[in-house]
Formats: structure tokens, C-alpha cells, sequence
């Protein structure tokens, strides 16, 4: 049952993104040319061109926040279009958790946020006339933030299920992932440098900032690796427990499905 | 009315409650203890006036609203406690939702909702066509939802919460807002799912000749509390000997209309129109008033739906009913 449902999220959403190219186009162009403006921008105040390996990093952490913002806000934002639209709690009527289908919708649209991303990408690496180069590993950090990126989308979902509204919240956790994304908490002096484990995206940053920077060691790193799977469980097991609560709370206010 | 189904209790709505917190403080009771139950093939029309707790009941039936005390069984599954079992018996089109996505032509949505439900795309794919087919709607299949009339998206959305075959459908105001055609059209499907499929079928609406038309048992809610419940030709026999039929040779003054609204009168056109008369003196009265229209025929008629309604939501029968 749980295949028959992601399929039909996954069906959902790529009849959309055919029938409407221009809505996916125009989202992509817009990922493009804000990064553009910010390449542009820093290029301006560094005095200096953004050249070398550096800048493929910059682009791939800026893809890796635009897909973290992407799986963050997903939910709460289908979880408001879908209140206002009238077809929530026709969700809600299906025999799978309403859990458990936000997450096969989350993976659903990730397909959908990967494909904008690397449309997104493409037209950078044509504005910038620079090739992005990245290791095989470093996807193993980006697909565990992905997995705490859908913790916290559920903790989003929660606040939006209960008040149907999410976006003044949304625009404030942009700037908490910008934070978490700078961060180097994994660098933090002796044992306090564990606290990464308990913060979101802690440790994936970590091993992605050393990556970039050539200061990955093996063995050493897999530790990290590890913590990072930790990290993204208990994410994703707290918003699944959040989402839970406030999901039975908004049907006790009889205020699940409509504004 | 329907003498068909097997006979198996398809819905059981025992004792169920729900009272919602007020903003300053204090509860309000919005369902009180209502039970009532449905069988399969069989059509139950559930009426209340506008705030009476209709909504509140259905979507504790679905699941959708967590009800403080009592309980609900579908096929013999708690809602409660066997949600998922429950959920696979039941489908479901609520009012003032639009149930489907607009920018998916109706077999998209019909595959898309049946594939949340588990069941496979082939088979919903095919089971879709047949009831878009049945509904005069195959030629409509591919384009998208928010091209479509509102009584054809209602068809569809009927469509989709048939598409895993539920056993029990809660149809809430189905056709309120629809033209003649629709309200028809859907009418007939929702006889042919009861009589011909043995699918139960619970109905709100506020239109008492679709109550009338449709269904075989009645449950009438007042203040979150049941006031009236039997079949339907029981309860409209209730008030045999008390209703009449009036039939006048001219049209009324301003003022005798006045009264006979204030009665609960029921007009079927200006000059015809039916209403309880409680007792001999109450005839003669009702005559006077209509002085000098002229009386062609005066009768007394098996009451409708809508004065029933009329008498026992506006508290005239409510000693009756409970009696």
C-alpha cells in the first residue's frame, strides 16, 4: 500500500511539472538568478572574482540550502494550500497515516525540488562559465540534511496544521538554516563540538565544510558520518512525533481540514 | 422506498460526543449522545437545521474530528481503534471542500486518490473509466477538473471516493448549488449505488425533497441531539391526520402569507400549500384567516419531509417525537 501511495504522490507531481513547464521554468531561472545576484554581489564586496574550486562549493551549498528550504517548507505549505483548497481531509480519509503520506509527498517532492535544482544549476554553471566539481561523498551529507530537513518540515507541518498558517514562521527558518549552513559547530572547542549531534544539520555540515576544504581525514570522518545518520533519526523522530500530537490536537478542535 | 440490502449493519453510531472550547472560556456541546445506525443498501438521510451538528457527526464518522465520548463501526471496525480497517469501508464527499485537485483531469484524480487508498493503478484506472461512464462523463476524463461544471466536479468527486469500493458513502450536501440536471443526475446515481452496488449511504442535505426522494430511514438532529429518527414513510405518517393540503382559488394577501410562513406552512405553488393543523378549533381558525380567498379543496395529506421538518425542528413536536 505504502509503494501504491508514493507512486501515486510521485505520478501527482510529475503530471504538474508536464502540464505546467513554465511554472517549473520560471522557478528555476528565479533559483539561477538569485544565486547570480549574490555571486555578483559578493564578487563585489570581496573586490575580487569568486574563482577556483571555492565557487563550486558556494554553488553547491547554495543548492543544498535551496533543496533543505524546498524539503522544509513543502509540507507546511501543502499542508495550508491543500486546507484552503478543500482536498486535506480527503487526505486524511485515506488508510495510510496522514504521517506517512507527508513523507512519501516530502520524497515525492524531492524528485520534483532535485530535477528544479539541477535545471538551476545548469543555468549557473552557463552565467558563471564555471563546471561544478564535487565528490561522491559529499552526497552522503546532503541526502542525511535532506532527511533533517523533512524532521523539521514536519515540525513546520505541525504549526500548520493547528493554525493553518506558516508563513511568517517559514520566512524566520530561512534565516535559522542560513545559520545552522554557517555554523561550524563540529570546529567548537573539545567536547562541546558534540553538541552538533543534537543541532540540526550539525554534523553533515561539518564533513561537507572539511570536504570542501581538503581537511577530511580517513579514517576520522566516518565518526562524523555516523552522527550524522543520529542526527538525521532524531530529527525526523521528533517532527514525526511533533507532527502526531498536533495532528490529534487540530481533530480534537474538530479544525483539521479547513481554515 | 427501498426494501433491499442484506440486512447487515453497516454503520453503527453509538452514543457519540463532542463538545468544542469557547474562545472566553466554558464548553459548548455541539453533538449529544447520537446514535443511530445503517445498514447496507440502504439510504439514511441525516437533517438538522444549520448549526445543528450534521458536520460535527459525519466527520466524527470519518475520523476526522476526535469525538469525546462514544464510539463509531464501520463494517464492524472502530473508527477509534481500527482507524486504517475503518477507513478502508468509507468513502466520503464533504461539503464545502472541493475534494479533488483542479489542475488533474478527473481519471489523474481518480488513479491518484484510489492509489492512496492502495489500490492499484490499473485497477483504479479501470474502475475509473467505468464510473465516469456511468456518471456521462467519459468524454470529460482528460481535461482538467477546473474546466469542468460544478455539478460534473461533483460527479467526479463522487467518482473518487467510490474508486476502492467503500461499503458506506457520507455524502454531505451532494447537491446543494447544483442545477436541476445535476441535482438529477446525482440523485439517480446515489439510488443506483444503494439499490443496485448495496452501498449504505448517509446524506445530508438540506433540500427535503432529495431527503424525501432518496431516502428510506430519517435521523433528524436538533442542538447537537436527535429529535426524530425511523423510516422515512413512518415518520411522515407521524403527523397523518394533522397535515392538510389547501388548494385556493386566488392568491393570498401579504399578511395571510405572513401567518401561514409563521405556521410552517409548506407552499408548493402560490395558491396551494400544506401545513399541521392541531385540532378542530385550529382548522376553523386557519379557514377564517383566509377569508375571502376562496377555498377550492381542503384535504388531509400524507405530510412531507419539509413539514415534518418544519414541526419537529421548530419544537412543536418534540413531545412526540420523544414519546
Amino acid at each position: 500500500m505504502i509503494w501504491t501511495a508514493f507512486t501515486a504522490e510521485l505520478r501527482r507531481e510529475i503530471t504538474q511539472l508536464v502540464r505546467y513547464p513554465t511554472e517549473f521554468l520560471s522557478e528555476a531561472i528565479f533559483i539561477a538568478v538569485v544565486f547570480y545576484g549574490l555571486f555578483l554581489g559578493g564578487s563585489y564586496m570581496a573586490g575580487r572574482g569568486i574563482l577556483g574550486s571555492r565557487l563550486s562549493d558556494i554553488i553547491i551549498g547554495y543548492a543544498l540550502w535551496t533543496l533543505m528550504l524546498g524539503a522544509i517548507g513543502n509540507m507546511g505549505w501543502g499542508i495550508a494550500n491543500e486546507a484552503q483548497n478543500g482536498t486535506l481531509e480527503q487526505v486524511c480519509l485515506a488508510p495510510v497515516r496522514i504521517r506517512t503520506i507527508f513523507a512519501l509527498r516530502s520524497l515525492a517532492n524531492l524528485v520534483y525540488d532535485l530535477a528544479l535544482t539541477g535545471i538551476a544549476l545548469i543555468l549557473i554553471m552557463l552565467v558563471t562559465h564555471h563546471d561544478i566539481h564535487f565528490s561522491l561523498l559529499e552526497l552522503v551529507p546532503v541526502i542525511q540534511a535532506i532527511g533533517v530537513s523533512i524532521g523539521i518540515g514536519y515540525l513546520v507541518a505541525s504549526v500548520t496544521i493547528l493554525f493553518k498558517r506558516s508563513n511568517q514562521f517559514l520566512n524566520l527558518l530561512q534565516f535559522a538554516v542560513l545559520f545552522l549552513v554557517m555554523t561550524p559547530f563540529t570546529d567548537l572547542p573539545g567536547a562541546l563540538k558534540y553538541i552538533a549531534v543534537v543541532v540540526p544539520i550539525g554534523p553533515q555540515m561539518g564533513v561537507l565544510r572539511r570536504l570542501a576544504l581538503g581537511q577530511a581525514h580517513f579514517p576520522g570522518e566516518e565518526a562524523w558520518l555516523l552522527l550524522g545518520i543520529v542526527n538525521m533519526l532524531l530529527w525526523i523522530g521528533i517532527g514525526y512525533f511533533v507532527y502526531g500530537a498536533a495532528h490529534d490536537r487540530a481533530r480534537g478542535r474538530g479544525a483539521l481540514g479547513h481554515y | 422506498m427501498n426494501e433491499q440490502g442484506d440486512g447487515r449493519v453497516l454503520l453503527e453510531v453509538d452514543r457519540v460526543r463532542k463538545s468544542y472550547r469557547r474562545r472566553g472560556g466554558g464548553e459548548v456541546s455541539a453533538v449529544c449522545d447520537v446514535s443511530f445506525e445503517l445498514k447496507a443498501g440502504r439510504i439514511l438521510a441525516f437533517l438538522g437545521p444549520n448549526g445543528a451538528g450534521k458536520t460535527t457527526t459525519i466527520k466524527m464518522i470519518a475520523g476526522l474530528v476526535r469525538m469525546d465520548g462514544g464510539d463509531v463501526r464501520i463494517g464492524g471496525h472502530s473508527i477509534r481503534t481500527a482507524g486504517p480497517a475503518a477507513l478502508r469501508q468509507l468513502g466520503a464527499v464533504l461539503e464545502g471542500s472541493r475534494n479533488l485537485y483542479w489542475r488533474l483531469t478527473p481519471i489523474e484524480n481518480i488513479e491518484y486518490w484510489a492509489g492512496i487508498r492502495g489500490v492499484p493503478r490499473r485497477r483504479a484506472r479501470e474502475r475509473g473509466l467505468a464510473l465516469l461512464t456511468q456518471c456521462g462523463l467519459e468524454d470529460k476524463a482528460h481535461q482538467t477538473v477546473q474546466q469542468l461544471s460544478r455539478g460534473m466536479q461533483q460527479l467526479v468527486a463522487i467518482c473518487a471516493s467510490l474508486v476502492h469500493e467503500p461499503r458506506l458513502l457520507l455524502l454531505d450536501e451532494p447537491t446543494l448549488g447544483l442545477d436541476l440536471d445535476a441535482a438529477d443526475r446525482i440523485q439517480q446515481i446515489v439510488e443506483r449505488l444503494a439499490r443496485i452496488e448495496n452501498v449504505g449511504i448517509l446524506l445530508t442535505t438540506h433540500q427535503m425533497e432529495v431527503a424525501q426522494r432518496l431516502s428510506d430511514e430519517v435521523v433528524l438532529i436538533r442542538e447537537g441531539s436527535v429529535i426524530l429518527k425511523g423510516a422515512t414513510d413512518a415518520v411522515r405518517e407521524r403527523l397523518n391526520g394533522d397535515s392538510y393540503a389547501f388548494e385556493l382559488g386566488a392568491g393570498l394577501r401579504e399578511d395571510q402569507r405572513a401567518y401561514l410562513i409563521g405556521r410552517d406552512a409548506t407552499f408548493d405553488s402560490p395558491t396551494t400549500f400544506r401545513l399541521v393543523v392541531r385540532s378542530p378549533e385550529d382548522f376553523y381558525d386557519i379557514v377564517r384567516r383566509l377569508e375571502p380567498c376562496p377555498i377550492i379543496r381542503a384535504s388531509r395529506d400524507t405530510a412531507d419531509l419539509g413539514t415534518v421538518f418544519r414541526h419537529y425542528v421548530h419544537g412543536e413536536g418534540l413531545e412526540e417525537a420523544s414519546s
